[in-house]
């Protein structure tokens, strides 16, 4: 029985950005603006989401007198990018026959 | 439907995670100050030790506190570099753990080697004895001493290889892997030598340990720099 790939991460930025996040403890909104290639409206939509649904945590405060926003992610986050792997080797496994 | 929500296939999906993860191992690079400012301090101090011991020179003045007056800068470094880091790793958090660690032990040493010595004066004083410096030969006579800790470099040395260690294995960094191993092996060495020698090893620890892990550090970030220019 295969797992359904969740569909919040089954997307491509916010894939890019959950990717980042669970490799880094935190990272400020413009690295991974700068990472993923994104426009800082697109970006700040689907990080909206991901925050929704409890992936990420995002910190908004000062830094040099200038906002900065941070992004982490969450225990249920890591969670979900697990899960989402192992179906996604689920897949790639019979794909290629294994 | 927009890019950003453009659907992957699975195959893309493990490129993107795989990209977006080496993204993040090539995002920072190490400048090597803080190794180099701690190496060259401290391997300063240890060889200028050397040179007074050896020589009979006085300087005027405890060389050690030029490593005292390292810290000063060593701030000014890490939070310059803390600003222009855009993320913090995993790693970043756990080394900078070991190295508090290794500053407290470090200064708690100090603290001991200060102490020590007049605590146990004072304690043998209480109980009615003093130390004393016997000649086997009795040429002269039994001289009264202060009590010392004794061939308490090696311990400096020791010390000196563990966050070395722990930060060559975390980061997978070789130089200092090396340095923290011929580093152990300057400790043991140390056990038999006299205090100048011991200062003299003290010293090259500090080169292998931080100075050419720092220039190899630098080496790489302005090559780094210079493919990005």
């Amino acid at each position: 029985m295969f797992k359904e790939l969740d569909p919040i991460l089954h997307s491509q930025l916010r894939l890019a950005v959950m990717s980042l996040l669970i490799s880094v403890k935190e990272a400020e909104f413009t690295f991974i603006k700068e990472k993923t290639n994104a426009t800082a409206g697109n970006l700040s939509v689907q990080v909206q989401k991901l925050k929704e649904a409890g992936y990420i945590e995002v910190i908004k405060e000062f830094k040099d007198n200038y906002p900065n926003t941070t992004c982490k992610i969450t225990t249920q986050g890591i969670h979900a990018f697990e899960e989402y792997v192992k179906a996604l080797q689920q897949y790639l496994n019979v794909g290629s026959g294994n | 439907m927009t890019p950003e929500e453009k659907k992957l296939s699975n195959e893309e999906s493990l490129q993107l995670i795989t990209s977006m993860i080496n993204k993040v191992k090539t995002s920072y690079h190490d400048r090597g100050t803080g190794c180099l400012l701690w190496g060259s301090a401290v391997s300063i101090a240890a060889f200028v030790t050397y040179v007074q011991v050896q020589f009979s020179i006085d300087i005027g003045f405890d060389i050690w506190l030029i490593v005292l007056a390292a810290i000063i800068p060593q701030i000014v470094i890490s939070i310059k570099e803390n600003r222009e880091k855009k993320f913090k790793s995993h790693d970043d958090v756990a080394l900078d753990a070991v190295w508090i660690t290794y500053a407290i032990t470090i200064f708690g040493l100090v603290a001991y080697n200060n102490i020590i010595p007049y605590a146990t004066e004072a304690l043998n004083k209480q109980d009615g004895w003093v130390m004393t410096k016997h000649y086997l030969d009795a040429a002269r006579k039994d001289e009264v001493i202060h009590p010392f800790v004794l061939s308490s470099t090696s311990v400096f040395i020791l010390i000196y290889a563990f966050p070395t260690l722990i930060t060559g294995v975390i980061k997978k960094f070789t130089p200092m892997i090396a340095g923290a191993v011929i580093t152990y092996l300057l400790f043991i060495a140390s056990c038999f030598t006299a205090f100048k020698y011991d200062m003299l090893l003290s010293g090259f620890a500090a080169i292998v340990c931080w100075l050419i892990p720092g220039f190899i550090l630098r080496y790489r970030y302005r090559k780094q720099k210079e493919q990005h220019v």
